[in-house]
């Protein structure tokens, strides 16, 4: 536990650092161009730091315009280890996330979904705190995600009903370095009720992982034209367990866009798709190339 | 009669086909009439080069796939739609004021969306009409 405070302690301290050193600007400006507030036009969004509310694993601080509605479909295939015998993981079995949501109101977004591994449904808030101006005001944009995931397998698989439950949330911040280039930072925490355990040899039950977990997540995406775009995602726990620690998640891919649709194709590590579990639970090895190809289409109605 | 009968059956069936096959050529559609308000409309942003830079970004993500890269009408779904999305580069549209096309990508009609919920702000339809203007043969 001691070791956990410390950890969150660190990780709260990283990202107080990251986001006060855009707030000083914000201030900073602020403070000497009070007299000149009057006489320039209000402060404009940069506009599509990124095209979609993900970019492969991760939530992106993209929040879209009060009454939009999106529709998510993630495919991860199994991994790629076999070889031709299940055509790279694409026969293996795979996870499945079906995703709704809706922007009730500017810089408020709402959703849920379900998940085939464990069947899991979600119910997500994203809120987006801070958007980065064009020139001047806020040089980056901060974003708050949250979820509760309840796992709704039959009940002989838990002990209590709150042992269905996890948590996640974190607070992203990104920056549209320049037309073609955007970059994202995102601290989080994962809390699971239920966690994985065994009987030591007094008869008494020890946990093998912490309830919390703490990680940190980096992307960027680099646009090779207005409609495609290199995207990539690093994940990085931070939570050291007493056993069966996560691995990190490498994932690159592809995104195309048109005007309602966002098509991600790539290759990565984790396959839980819900972030806490992506988080908590990658088994999933870069360093020996267990690698999953998955993909996330993302189609958006306006009302 | 026999003769008679021939002629008005040959005219039926050739009147039949030209109907039927009418369903499978696009139409230039019917006039599109703009509102007054919209037809003295000036447009409040600077026709200048960042503005026809986000134009032609907003261009290639939201209007390509009908209207084509240049505008010509020749977009990979443009055989698809109903009405047919016309050669931009013409007098056909670049006759017509700013406002009344501000009026049409706002609105839509058919095949042509309405953009005005799905583009983030007005200033976005203005710089994709100083798009539009620099597609000018």
């Amino acid at each position: 536990m001691k070791k956990l405070s410390i950890i969150f302690r660190n990780t709260s301290i990283l990202a107080l650092v990251l986001f006060c050193s855009g707030f000083q600007q914000l201030v900073a400006q602020d403070s000497s161009a009070v007299k000149e507030v009057k006489t320039k036009p209000v402060l404009k969004p940069v506009k599509s730091t990124f095209e979609s509310n993900w970019v492969l694993d991760n939530q992106t601080v993209m929040v879209a315009k009060k009454g939009t509605f999106e529709m998510d479909i993630q495919h991860r295939f199994g991994t790629v280890n076999n070889g031709y015998s299940d055509f790279f993981g694409l026969y293996a079995p795979s996870n499945i996330r079906i995703g709704f949501s809706y922007v009730i109101k500017n810089q408020l977004q709402l959703g849920a979904g379900f998940t085939k591994e464990r069947i899991q449904w979600d119910a997500t808030v994203k809120y987006a705190i801070i958007k980065q101006k064009v020139s001047g005001g806020s040089p980056v944009s901060v974003t708050f995600f949250g979820n509760t995931v309840i796992d709704t397998r039959k009940a002989s698989n838990f002990v209590t009903f709150t042992d269905r439950i996890s948590y996640f949330s974190e607070l992203m911040i990104a920056r549209k370095i320049n037309t073609k280039f955007s970059v994202q930072v995102a601290p989080s925490i994962s809390y699971f009720n239920n966690i994985p355990g065994y009987v030591d040899i007094n008869g008494e039950i020890q946990p093998t992982m912490e309830n919390a977990h703490i990680a940190i997540a980096a992307m960027g995406k680099y646009s090779l034209t207005p409609n495609m775009a290199l995207v990539a995602n690093y994940d990085q726990p931070l939570t050291q367990h007493v056993t069966n620690n996560p691995h990190p998640n490498i994932s690159v891919g592809l995104e195309m866009t048109t005007s309602n649709h966002t098509f991600q194709v790539f290759a990565g590590n984790a396959n839980s798709i819900l972030p806490q579990n992506n988080n908590m639970y990658n088994q999933n090895d870069f360093t020996k190339g267990q690698f999953i190809i998955g993909f996330n289409i993302t189609r958006l109605w306006n009302f | 009669m026999k003769s008679r009968i021939i002629r008005i059956s040959l005219l039926f069936a050739v009147t039949a086909t030209a109907i039927s096959l009418s369903a499978f050529i696009p139409s230039q559609g019917k006039p599109w009439v703009v509102p007054e308000k919209f037809v003295k409309m000036a447009s409040p942003v600077k026709s200048d080069a960042a503005s026809v830079k986000e134009g032609k970004e907003l261009w290639a993500k939201n209007c390509q796939s009908c209207h084509g890269k240049a505008g010509l009408g020749d977009g990979s779904k443009a055989a698809q739609l109903k009405t047919e999305p016309g050669d931009f580069s013409t007098d056909l549209v670049q006759k017509q004021p700013n406002g009344a096309l501000f009026f049409k990508i706002s609105e839509g009609r058919s095949d042509m969306p309405s953009f005005k919920k799905k583009l983030e702000s007005e200033e976005d339809i203005w710089n994709l009409i100083n798009y539009i203007r620099t597609l000018k043969k």
